[in-house]
């Protein structure tokens, strides 16, 4: 074969492929009237991205924050939050449920005439084969958390039962549940994404491949999914908010890679955009994308954890002088261009019980050598920080590595893999990290019990046990009045953070967006899972 | 050439299962277990025991390899760990997004590096030729990434004649393709132009000129020809690359391909889907590199397969 038939036949494969591979292609800009009333609001394709194709739309089987995302599109929870707020309302319910004067059992109603995208009808006994799916074993689900509390859930976990004794079907609107005991935040629980509700019939018929093609009761539904590429959503033309959504479709594009997504963004191919921290301070000082950038405060709060069951953080002492050798303020302004807030304590603003008075660790690196030499280390020690792979934490921790280096701590800094950091985190042996916790719930036990119970501390490598605090989170995730328990949370985020230095708050950071000024009304989820309400958002252009 | 084949198609056999079985032995030896990995911080040692259970996990390791091994052996790759998909399927719908990136690029690769290799070997010592090579070094050695953002931001965001990222049409791959192309072009321009220049050296291309070709003809039909043997094994050896996927290329470009599978597979610890890709890897290696070797003997009529040789 001479080398102009080789080309010729290269070039030849080369287009018949391109011409096969391109069917799948979005087409922007497209949009379908689906009865909805002609006014100005209705209509139009939003272009939106995704930094990650989502591992599955199953919210019982995983918690990514693309798979959130998607959930609150394509599926409804039984209450949600209020616009942009941390207050609830009903969603598929008609009015909040009433709770027994005992905090057990809980009756609810739901709306009439509910439908999924299919048309099938929702009924009590969807919202109790969604409770039961997620307690099954056979179901692999990751969340059941937010059901746990339920009367009759462990033994389901266990495989001891097959139905979930404190769910009761009254008729095809109504349904109560009894709790095991008194749970103060139980209502909040059912406002997570991973708590929609699914279609009895629909689900079992998809068996495996639910994952990839559920059906739901949200404002949109799939229309089409090409892996690592793109997902197209259109209206559900079954939704029971009439005459919502306002935007017709939405295209979400998947891009890994920050820059080409910015970039996207700029050359008008994206509507909005949570900006990268790599890109925030040129987009920021540009006269025109300033002008588009909208704040948002989530509920998180960056800290700092030592592993108490390493040598050095076995004294509290230690623990102190690391908390007063790290320069908050500067890390804050320096590495997050100020975007956030410094953190005095593991609740963070929106939390009830957060409290603005509390102290925080000043900046003392003379006072932080003094307590290192009380300690027995007058010339510090050598430690080793594990982290996955992540360009932003690494940064951040070589900005700590720093500032230890002035107190005498040479603390190493091991990159690894995630699945290989994940395993070591969740038993118990990083010795020193940065961590974080982005709230499920506005509610102080999400963050109190989840992080400094005795119970949950090892899966964090923090390894702290304080039966004081123990019994203050226990005490107030069972009580009804929520002044007792802000009470008992202050008393115990006191005692673990204060006294015992069990972490170090860091900070809370806040996201900025970057919106084209023809997409209006936007409203993100209180909890910081990057959704936005597409109730309310609709397109000026369409 | 018929029995070359099947020889070379059986002695594919042990080197497929060496290499599933290295891969196996390696994702069970390195850190991070897949259910761990999967169920976050919230979930208890019983579940994570009863998970590991329903995925087979908790059997011998030799009993889990022989049972994908013999799944294999009749087309099922099993379903990823993660989405529940097939692991075929997903294989399958990826890689035409990889081998539209690989051929695109080899296009661009092929065209720039024969053009400048020839020029150059022919116009030796010249200022082309030393500016040339100068640029193929830079080429070799430019990361890809870089060279991708150059391109967007130039074509993209600035000229705008191609789209930034996506796969949704033939000028979504321009710029891709002339990222991965360059670096390729640029090995294939250093080889052309040193295989060129040996050839050119030789009798008959003496005998040509003696006899009154015209030197279009002398390097287009007698010396290029002649020098192709080299240059096609390493364009085979790249598509060989090129087509088991193109991480950064891909990331950069948005395209769905078998690099990004690849990667996410490993980072989740997908046991199935590392397992399916690396298997489909190396059948797409054994491939290109048969058809590589059949392709010489159309380049070099001395070349023969039958009668025991190979």
């Amino acid at each position: 074969m001479s080398a102009k038939k080789f080309l010729a036949v290269v070039l030849i494969m080369l287009v018949v492929v391109s011409l096969a591979g391109c069917g799948g292609g979005q087409k922007a800009g497209q949009s379908q009237n689906q009865g909805q009333p002609a006014d100005t609001k209705h209509g139009g394709t939003l272009q939106d991205a995704l930094g990650g194709d989502p591992p599955g739309l199953d919210v019982q089987q995983n918690s990514m924050l693309e798979t959130y995302y998607l959930a609150r599109l394509l599926f409804s929870t039984l209450v949600r939050y209020k616009g942009g707020t941390t207050d609830l309302e009903p969603e598929l319910l008609a009015e909040m449920p009433s709770v027994s004067s005992d905090g057990l059992t809980y009756h609810f109603k739901l709306k009439s005439d509910l439908k999924f995208s299919d048309g099938t009808p929702l009924t009590s006994k969807d919202v109790k084969f969604t409770f039961e799916r997620m307690l099954k074993p056979e179901t692999k689900a990751i969340n059941q958390w937010v059901f746990e509390p339920i009367k009759g859930a462990k033994d389901m976990e266990d495989g001891k039962s097959t139905e979930l004794a404190g769910f009761k079907v009254l008729n095809d609107q109504e349904f109560e549940i009894t709790l095991e005991s008194p749970y103060a935040p139980f209502i909040q629980n059912l406002a997570v994404p991973c708590a929609s509700i699914y279609p009895a019939e629909a689900t079992q018929k998809a068996g495996e491949e639910w994952t990839l093609n559920p059906i739901g009761s949200g404002p949109y539904k799939i229309a089409e999914w090409v892996h690592d590429d793109h997902i197209t959503l259109e209206r559900n033309a079954n939704y029971f908010e009439k005459d919502l959504p306002y935007i017709d479709k939405i295209q979400m594009r998947i891009i890994e890679d920050e820059a080409t997504m910015t970039m996207e963004f700029e050359n008008g191919n994206i509507d909005i955009l949570s900006i990268p921290d790599s890109e925030y301070p040129r987009l920021s000082s540009d006269p025109n994308f300033s002008k588009m950038i909208v704040e948002n405060t989530p509920l998180n709060t960056y800290f700092y954890v030592m592993n108490e069951n390493v040598k050095f953080f076995q004294d509290v002492r230690v623990r102190k002088a690391i908390a007063m050798a790290i320069d908050k303020d500067k890390i804050l302004k320096e590495l997050l261009n100020n975007r956030g807030i410094v953190a005095k304590g593991l609740l963070g603003p929106g939390i009830p019980g957060y409290n603005e008075n509390n102290p925080g660790f000043p900046y003392d690196p003379e006072q932080a050598k003094k307590l290192l030499a009380e300690a027995g280390y007058p010339n510090g020690f050598e430690v080793e920080n594990w982290q996955a792979k992540n360009e932003t934490f690494y940064k951040r921790n070589v900005a700590i590595q720093a500032m230890l280096k002035q107190v005498g701590i040479d603390m190493k800094i091991n990159q690894m893999d995630s699945a290989s950091w994940r395993q070591s985190r969740n038993n118990g042996k990083v010795p020193i990290y940065l961590a974080n916790w982005w709230a499920d719930i506005p509610d102080p036990d999400n963050y109190m019990y989840n992080i400094l119970h005795s119970s949950q501390t090892p899966q964090w490598s923090i390894n702290y046990k304080n039966p004081k605090v123990d019994e203050l989170i226990e005490k107030a995730r069972v009580s009804t009045d929520m002044n007792e328990r802000i009470k008992m949370y202050q008393e115990a985020e006191k005692i673990a953070i204060y006294d015992d230095v069990s972490i170090i708050p860091l900070f809370h950071i806040k996201e900025y967006y970057i919106v084209q000024p023809y997409v209006k009304d936007v409203q993100f989820h209180p909890t910081g899972i990057g959704s936005y309400n597409y109730r309310t958002m609709w397109l000026e252009k369409k | 050439m018929t029995s070359y084949i099947i020889r070379r198609l059986i002695s594919m056999i042990p080197v497929l299962i060496g290499i599933t079985l290295i891969t196996f032995i390696l994702i069970n030896v390195v850190p991070g277990d897949p259910v761990v990995n999967m169920m976050g911080k919230r979930v208890d040692a019983q579940t994570i025991a009863n998970i590991r259970h329903q995925l087979g996990l908790d059997r011998p390791l030799y009993i889990q390899y022989l049972d994908f091994l013999l799944k294999a052996a009749r087309g099922n790759l099993g379903r990823s760990f993660y989405n529940h998909q097939d692991v075929m399927k997903t294989i399958l719908q990826r890689f035409p997004a990889t081998v539209k990136l690989s051929l695109s690029s080899m296009v661009v690769a092929i065209f720039i590096g024969l053009t400048v290799g020839i020029i150059s070997s022919v116009k030796q010592y010249t200022f082309f030729d030393h500016s040339t090579m100068i640029i193929a070094l830079m080429g070799i050695s430019a990361p890809v990434f870089w060279v991708a953002i150059i391109l967007q931001l130039i074509f993209g965001l600035k000229l705008k004649w191609f789209p930034i990222s996506g796969y949704s049409g033939i000028e979504c791959m321009v710029l891709p393709a002339i990222a991965l192309g360059t670096r390729f072009a640029a090995t294939i321009a250093r080889m052309t132009r040193s295989s060129m220049l040996e050839v050119i050296r030789q009798d008959f291309i003496r005998t040509a000129r003696a006899k009154g070709l015209s030197e279009r003809v002398v390097i287009y039909k007698h010396a290029l020809k002649n020098a192709m043997i080299p240059v096609i094994t390493i364009i085979g050896l790249q598509v060989g690359g090129l087509l088991t996927g193109s991480i950064l290329t891909e990331t950069v470009f948005g395209i769905p391909g078998l690099g990004r599978l690849s990667i996410e597979a490993i980072n989740n610890r997908d046991f199935p889907v590392i397992q399916g890709t690396v298997l489909f890897t190396a059948l797409v290696f054994v491939f290109t590199n048969l058809i590589v070797d059949i392709s010489y003997s159309f380049l070099d009529p001395r070349i023969r397969y039958d009668g025991g040789e190979g």
